[in-house]
């Protein structure tokens, strides 16, 4: 039984996630933005949500909209000046945003109890409910979101838009020569992927019932990042399969040192082995375990049709 | 001379200390292939960058059909139907060379986020009718046969045709072309040259900076010689190449 609600444990975080590292692939994988601040924009979608539902008695999905909010405007705001910086340095700058962000809350009481954190009255509830019905229930939630999320992505990046961003990942400058708005168009890209990463950050907060500081480390932005990598920049299922990975050995790590004695501890040799599979995904194999596809709307697919048949 | 469609007046833009373009004045008339030459780094693709928005000038103005473009950014000038071509080609290589035709393609509805998403029904006709002009691009540059592989998988001259075909894409009034027949050999030169006298018929204007006069001269109306940011002479063909101070500015005193 122990080990069975683990694994619904490990079905949520799955879930959540891959909402956070969808957000982080339109970003990176098809707009070429390397913003390694993702952890910001997920504390800002986790921390409105808390403090919403500890303060107010609005309902959870009104929260979870201003998380989207909330997290959507700090995106837009970082952008202004982070979208005219060269590649390297839009990294640096949303990396320390990441831990600026952080250490506002950790350090202002008034805002969210600081190290002590918030406690999240849990959204759907009701007396004598199990363990086993409350993981249902966000179960039940996470997914909902994440079919949503994905439908909304799929459909996005196959069509002219994402044909647009992934034009801007290539070279920028002939983008921009042939009529595409770049500032535009990243500065969207950038609001839309902070929304999610905040709703993420929301149904985190939602799950976990507490939240502090030290649950929002800049390890969150390389776990997702990872994610990424190993599914497949550019590749919506690769990076549903990315976090699944990702998240599977992660909380796998976790059950194990509960579990097993061992004379390591799993949960460090499972960071190194991170560390070890990106640089060798890097090096053998860029694409990640998915690659990216090439871009199918219906005339394409006509034009596609078409070739087969006079190629016969 | 005719109608202009593009004038550049009293044009400046220098680098620190060095003006690489210094008070170029010139016109480009409505259905005409006009030429732009001159030694290496006497500010033609400068003044190109300048034109196309790349760059914004130090002084002067410059004027399309009667307005003023020199302070719009280059989406800007892009939309007003002056498209250019680089000459070191910029394509998305890891994209299809469809795709990349598409992507030239002016007021695609399906360019914005919501349409992208929410109404899907109102670009789907409108990129067909996009693919089908696309195919007909190519296949009047020979690409045909690699509609569907990455641009990325192009020859040196293939990337070149593909440049002035995502160029053509767009529907443009005026073409700026830096170096069209550059780097690739002398029939493929001449058939590229041969393909904008094609299209110069059909209406549009070509601005072009090129160092094969020998093709060049064949199909040229008007030539513009730039010499340290200034234009040097300017006249038809014939003129220029009969005028002794063309070989000055090429070869020296």
């Amino acid at each position: 039984m122990g080990l069975f609600v683990y694994s619904l444990d490990i079905i949520v975080f799955i879930g959540i996630f891959a909402i956070v590292a969808l957000s982080l692939n339109l970003e990176y994988g098809f707009t070429g933005l390397g913003n390694f601040g993702k952890v910001a924009f997920f504390l800002a979608g986790a921390y409105t949500y808390a403090i919403l539902m500890e303060r107010t008695g609005i309902p959870f999905y009104l929260a979870l909209i201003m998380a989207m909010l909330v997290s959507a405007g700090i995106g837009y705001l970082v952008s202004l000046p982070a979208l005219r910086l060269r590649e390297d340095y839009l990294a640096i700058v949303t990396l320390a945003i990441g831990e600026v962000l952080r250490l506002v809350v950790k350090t202002e009481d008034s805002i969210a109890h600081g190290v002590w954190g918030i406690t999240v009255p849990p959204a759907i509830h009701w007396s004598g409910m199990s363990v086993l019905e409350m993981r249902m229930v966000n179960i039940g939630l996470v997914y909902f979101c994440l079919i949503l999320c994905f439908i909304f992505f799929q459909l996005m990046t196959r069509s002219p838009y994402g044909r647009v961003l992934r034009a801007i990942r290539e070279d920028e400058v002939a983008a921009e020569a042939l009529g595409k708005n770049r500032v535009k168009y990243k500065a969207q890209v950038f609001m839309l992927g902070s929304a999610l990463a905040g709703l993420g950050g929301g149904l985190y907060a939602q799950y976990m019932q507490y939240i502090n500081p030290y649950m929002f480390l800049p390890m969150v932005t390389f776990t997702v990042w990872i994610m990424v990598i190993v599914g497949g920049p550019a590749n919506n299922w690769g990076v549903l399969l990315g976090a699944g990975l990702v998240i599977l050995f992660e909380r796998g790590a976790r059950i194990i040192k509960d579990y097993l004695l061992l004379p390591i501890d799993p949960i460090n040799l499972q960071y190194i082995l991170f560390g070890v599979l990106v640089i060798f995904l890097l090096a053998y194999r860029p694409q990640g375990l998915l690659k990216e596809r090439q871009l199918e709307t219906k005339a394409i697919e006509g034009v596609q049709k078409w070739k087969n048949r006079s190629s016969e | 001379m005719e109608e202009s469609l593009l004038r550049v007046k009293e044009i400046g833009k220098h680098f620190g200390g060095l003006w690489a373009v210094n008070r170029a004045s010139l016109d480009v008339a409505r259905g005409s292939i006009t030429a732009l030459v001159g030694p290496n780094g006497s500010g033609k693709t400068t003044l190109f960058n300048v034109i196309f928005g790349l760059h914004k000038p130090d002084e002067g103005r410059v004027y399309f059909n009667g307005e003023r473009i020199d302070h719009l950014a280059p989406h800007q000038v892009y939309a007003k139907g002056i498209v250019h071509a680089f000459q070191i080609p910029r394509l998305f290589y890891r994209l299809t060379v469809l795709d990349n035709m598409l992507l030239a393609a002016r007021g695609h509805k399906g360019d914005g986020l919501l349409n992208s998403v929410v109404f899907r029904q109102g670009w789907q006709a409108q990129e067909r009718e996009l693919a089908d002009k696309a195919l007909e691009l190519l296949n009047l540059l020979e690409l045909d046969h690699l509609t569907l592989s990455p641009a990325g998988e192009l020859s040196g001259g293939q990337r070149k045709l593909l440049e002035i075909g995502r160029a053509l894409m767009a529907a443009p009034v005026l073409l700026l072309l830096d170096e069209p027949a550059a780097g690739v050999n002398p029939n493929l030169g001449r058939k590229i040259f041969e393909r904008i006298e094609l299209f110069r018929q059909r209406g549009l204007s070509f601005f072009i900076i090129e160092h094969r006069l020998e093709i060049l001269f064949d199909f040229a109306d008007w030539v513009y010689v730039m010499d340290r940011g200034k234009i040097a002479i300017e006249g038809k063909p014939e003129e220029v190449a009969k005028d002794s101070t063309f070989y000055k500015v090429y070869l020296g005193d």
